[in-house]
């Protein structure tokens, strides 16, 4: 038995999907420039230059970071958008 | 003053104006036919580095996804091509001219790089040749797009609010 709940605490936003998340992850190579990266993550994600630059000395140093995620169809798009820039970037869905 | 010295890309107003020397407008002339004449023939292994394996664990999906996508990245990078081609003698960039600059400049670099096998993480192309490898032409070509597209990022950059 579970007891009764008034009111869902939760906030639904678009990226909800009942399949399990998918994740783009973007991985070293020798070729990008650094700042290069660094820029591609703050014009298509939109992130801060901290946020953008974390991520990319993530991908740097380890070697790879997930840089977006959410439904198969955002994910495939964020990717595509990687691509045209040159990035390289892989989907991978969570288990 | 060096070639290096000369500003190349700067913001007037929102426009990042281009003005590359001659040596510069002629080296563009010459590579930018030739890779589009690359991605029309889509034959060229140097060309995998463009559009690396999305699913690497699931080829079916894998195939699904480029049916899907592969024409629009070709056409995307052709019309990018274009935009370069007409501004190089000098062009003020908005937001899509700069993304088709830095998208062209940096599909040149990456197909250079598969050109000199530069796959192993902090390979130094130029270091690692003789001075008579046949491959040096490549390696300058190849730090020099590294010089152009780093000055015209360092430039947008600076258009970010923060």
């Amino acid at each position: 038995m579970t007891a009764p709940v008034a009111t869902p605490d939760v906030n639904v936003d678009e990226s909800v999907s009942l399949d399990h998340p998918w994740k783009v992850v973007v991985w070293d190579d020798p070729v990008n420039l650094m700042t290069y990266v660094t820029f591609v993550f703050r014009k298509l994600f939109g992130f801060s230059k901290a946020k953008a630059d974390q991520l990319m000395m993530q991908v740097h140093v380890e070697g790879r970071a997930v840089v977006s995620s959410g439904s198969k169809e955002k994910t495939e798009f964020d990717v595509f958008r990687l691509h045209g820039h040159g990035l390289w970037a892989t989907l991978e869905q969570d288990a | 003053m060096s070639i290096f010295g000369h500003r190349r890309f700067r913001w007037v107003g929102n426009v990042v104006r281009v003005d590359l020397p001659a040596d510069d407008q002629d080296l563009l002339r010459t590579v930018l036919p030739q890779l589009r004449e690359m991605l029309m023939a889509a034959d060229d292994p140097a060309l995998h580095r463009l559009s690396p394996p999305t699913r690497p664990d699931d080829d079916e999906a894998e195939a699904a996804y480029r049916d899907m996508v592969d024409d629009d990245l070709l056409i995307q990078r052709l019309e990018a091509i274009e935009v370069v081609e007409q501004g190089i003698d000098g062009i003020d960039l908005d937001e899509t001219g700069i993304t088709a600059w830095m998208q062209s400049l940096n599909a040149l670099r990456l197909v250079l790089a598969a050109r000199l096998d530069i796959d192993i993480l902090g390979h130094d192309p130029i270091e690692d040749l003789d001075d008579e490898d046949p491959l040096m032409p490549i390696a300058a070509l190849y730090e020099w797009l590294g010089f152009l597209l780093g000055s015209l990022v360092d430039e947008a950059m600076n258009g970010f609010d923060d």
